[in-house]
């Protein structure tokens, strides 16, 4: 579909606004709907995109299939550290307030770490969900 | 009153769509019908935000429907098309549809 030039066209207008979205969805989720999956998700889905219009050879070129392992496990590793790092300074498993002197710092430091980790993960995993099945003819 | 109104209209609407995409004779009848409800929908959600009175948060979700339901429309297509999500060729003489 890549010599379709309507299709070509609005996949490159319209792939950064759903990268950006995405990082809204991620960032604003403390106040607004969203949160961590989601933005995820949305973030995927702009992977996506590129590679029906471009061909799963593309994608894999532009998300090679090594980086996004690390990048499933890195986000697993940021949400336990989160907790192992609280465990370290003598609280519960993910107790937020225990990460900075004011309790509430704590807590917002917390939550956009594990959403951050959650993002990448779920992110990642549905990328690699999508190369599995789009790409399973590929040589 | 006069958002009642329009969210009534837009649920005729979609009735209608929905009507065409269950019906419609040809695969390009039914993708014609469920973008159309994808359009209506995305309006339903912007109308029932102001009803409700906290507009913000439904445009939120609204933008991500109208980003969202493009891949949807792209992705039936293509295996419509092609039967397959993953090659980057078009068609050509001698292929299957």
């Amino acid at each position: 579909m890549n010599d379709n030039p309507v299709l070509r066209i609005v996949a490159k207008i319209i792939i950064p606004m759903i990268l950006l979205f995405a990082l809204y969805v991620q960032f604003h989720g403390d106040y607004g709907p969203g949160g961590g999956f989601q933005a995820g998700v949305i973030f995927a889905a702009g992977f996506i995109l590129y590679g029906l219009v471009f061909g799963t050879e593309a994608l894999r070129s532009a998300v090679p299939p090594h980086i996004l392992r690390i990048f499933i496990a890195l986000g697993l590793v940021l949400y336990a550290g989160v907790g192992v790092t609280t465990l370290l300074m003598e609280a519960d498993f993910l107790a937020y307030n225990a990460l900075s002197q004011d309790p509430v710092a704590g807590q917002h430091l917390g939550i956009f770490l594990v959403e951050l980790g959650v993002g990448i993960t779920v992110g990642a995993v549905m990328i690699t969900v999508f190369l599995g099945f789009a790409g399973r003819n590929d040589p | 009153m006069i958002l009642t109104i329009v969210l009534a209209t837009l649920l005729v609407g979609m009735t209608a769509a929905l009507i065409r995409a269950i019906k419609g004779p040809t695969v390009y009848d039914r993708i014609l019908a469920s973008n159309a409800l994808g359009t209506k929908t995305i309006l339903v959600i912007v109308v029932l935000g102001f009803l409700m009175g906290d507009p913000s948060l439904y445009i939120d979700i609204a933008l991500m429907y109208v980003l969202i339901g493009f891949i949807g429309t792209v992705a039936v297509l293509k295996v419509s098309e092609f039967g397959d999500l993953g090659q980057s060729r078009s068609r050509t003489e001698g292929d299957q549809p």
